[in-house]
């Protein structure tokens, strides 16, 4: 089986996670989260429903926006103040939008524009956001359509495909921005059984590839397979973090290998 | 008895038939008016201000709430005296008039738009959450994702709540023939009492409301197939 190799200490810092706290209401969701993931990791984010995961990734790319700690994309920290009713909010909405077109972000249900054509999907963000030539953005658009395996349903509509194919265009969609990271939430989970392979086939090139990317998954082999780094989440908190042959196989945490046990049948 | 409808000296075709074009003209009108007033109202509800959600409520409350007669009544009398006194204001100290096409427009304005404001608003909501998200992912500031992905999905959803305003608005129309504007129910009005063939008349003018709503009916259904394209399959 092919291993994706450790963690490069020597590699540059992609994304850094400092502490991070962050509530909805009265539910602490976070609480205290540290990580770095550095150029060409693969970091698999485990864990029950509810620990925490989600929350974690949306705060990367600040789709929420942290109570308390630090975010640092490629070396730049992400500015955050007290807004009204001291709520912390991003001091600087123009730099939340500049880091983000370096997070590319696939979601568990695809989110396409649904008024819109694939290839229109995957050229929007590049043509209206980096301001890339129209020419030239639906070019890469091809290629990248053509690498996820859809390239002819470049001029259908989302409701036209698949799950699997709707996944595999968000993630050339993403890809088209040339991120510096790549955030997956739970790809698959949406899928029908028989979709998630080509799905996670993609997503497993992209890794080999050298692209940086944490994954939020519950295919526990998948995970073995592709992550030079499996962090697993309890309740807000990181129970255990380490290379995946051993926290997928001989964690210390109890509480992980009770959750492994539960999501062996899950293997992918 | 066709040739009161005629175009002839004796006929009133040509004046029925600009009636008609004084209704579209109104009718275009106070519908665009009324989605200005529509964009701004479903705005103010979806708003997390407080203030600006008990205004827009407080509009249609009362828009919807009052026989639209009344609205245009009140708008006639009193909209000349409310202009006049925002002109002194601003120090202008002369009488103004309002001419009944601007105050025929605005009061059907004000109907459709409280319409309007509920029909935009219920489609703001529909649109799924997930890919006003995708877009902040990518990068897109609030106007781009407003422009790009907001609207256009806003105008799917609401065109054919939308159809339905615009027929409420052109019969609305009717209403402000009151105010002497020679529409095609004041028009109709006239001759009728002119020539002592009130059920001719009337008929004409039904089968005019008709025709402007039958034309006006299939323009909404061709837009909403194009609006549609990607949410039924090919
Ligand atoms: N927007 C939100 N408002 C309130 N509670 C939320 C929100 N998002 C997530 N939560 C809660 O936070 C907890 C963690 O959620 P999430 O990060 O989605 O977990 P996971 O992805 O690991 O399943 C859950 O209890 C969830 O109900
Ligand atoms: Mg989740």
């Amino acid at each position: 089986m092919h291993r994706h190799p450790p963690t490069n200490p020597n590699a540059p810092e992609a994304v850094i996670v400092d502490n991070l706290h962050k509530r909805f209401g009265p539910l602490e969701v976070l609480k205290g989260v540290s990580l770095t993931a550095r150029e060409g990791d693969v970091i698999t984010l485990i864990g029950s429903s509810g620990s925490g995961k989600s929350t974690l990734l949306r705060c990367i790319n600040m789709l929420e926006v942290p109570d308390e700690g630090r975010i640092v994309i490629g070396g730049e920290a992400i500015g955050l103040k007290k807004g009204r009713g001291g709520r912390t909010i991003p001091a600087d909405a123009r730099q939340v939008d500049r880091l983000r077109t370096r997070l590319g972000m696939v979601f568990q249900n695809f989110n396409l524009w649904t008024h819109m054509t694939i290839l229109e999907n995957v050229i929007e963000a590049p043509v209206h956001v980096l301001g890339v030539p129209k020419a030239e953005a639906v070019d890469r658009a091809r290629k990248l359509l053509d690498k996820v395996g859809i390239l002819a349903k470049a001029d259908s509509y989302p409701v036209q495909l698949s799950g699997g194919q709707q996944q595999r265009a968000a993630i050339a969609r993403a890809l088209a921005m040339q991120p510096k990271v790549m955030l997956f939430d739970e790809p698959t989970s949406a899928l029908d059984p028989e979709l998630v392979g080509e799905v996670l086939l993609v997503i497993r090139q992209l890794a080999e590839e050298g692209n940086t990317m944490i994954l939020v998954t519950h295919e526990m082999g998948f995970a073995r397979e592709v992550a030079s780094e499996v962090v697993f989440l309890h309740q807000g908190r990181i129970e255990e973090q380490g290379p995946p042959d051993r926290v997928l196989v001989n964690p210390e945490s109890e509480r992980v290998r009770q959750f492994l046990s539960r999501h062996l049948s899950n293997g992918g | 008895m066709f040739e009161l409808l005629s175009f002839g000296p004796n006929g009133w075709g040509g004046q029925l038939l600009g009636g008609a074009a004084m209704t579209v003209a109104v009718s275009l009108s106070s519908f665009a008016l009324g989605l200005v007033f529509g964009s701004l109202g479903a705005s103010a509800k979806l708003s997390r201000n407080v203030a600006l959600n008990a205004l827009a409520e407080v509009y249609t409350t009362i828009v919807r709430g009052v026989p639209e007669l009344l609205v245009i009544y009140l708008l006639f009398f009193g909209g000349g005296g409310i202009v006049m006194a925002i002109g002194r204001v601003f120090g202008y100290e002369g009488y103004i008039e309002l001419n009944a096409f601007t105050v025929g427009v605005v009061a059907v304005g004000l109907i459709s738009g409280a319409y309007s404001t509920e029909v935009i608003r219920g489609a703001v909501q529909a649109v799924p959450h997930g890919q006003i998200e995708a877009a902040r992912a990518c990068g897109m500031n609030r106007w781009l994702i407003l422009r790009r992905i907001l609207v256009p999905q806003t105008m799917r959803y609401a065109l054919p709540g939308l159809g339905n305003v615009w027929q409420l608005t052109l019969k609305d129309t009717a209403l402000i023939s009151v105010t002497a504007l020679a529409e095609i129910m004041r028009v109709a009005h006239v001759a009728a009492g002119s020539t002592r063939q009130p059920f001719l008349f009337y008929t004409t003018a039904a089968a005019l409301y008709l025709v402007l709503t039958t034309v006006s009916t299939a323009a909404f259904e061709r837009a909403e197939r194009r609006a549609n394209r990607g949410v039924r399959r090919a």
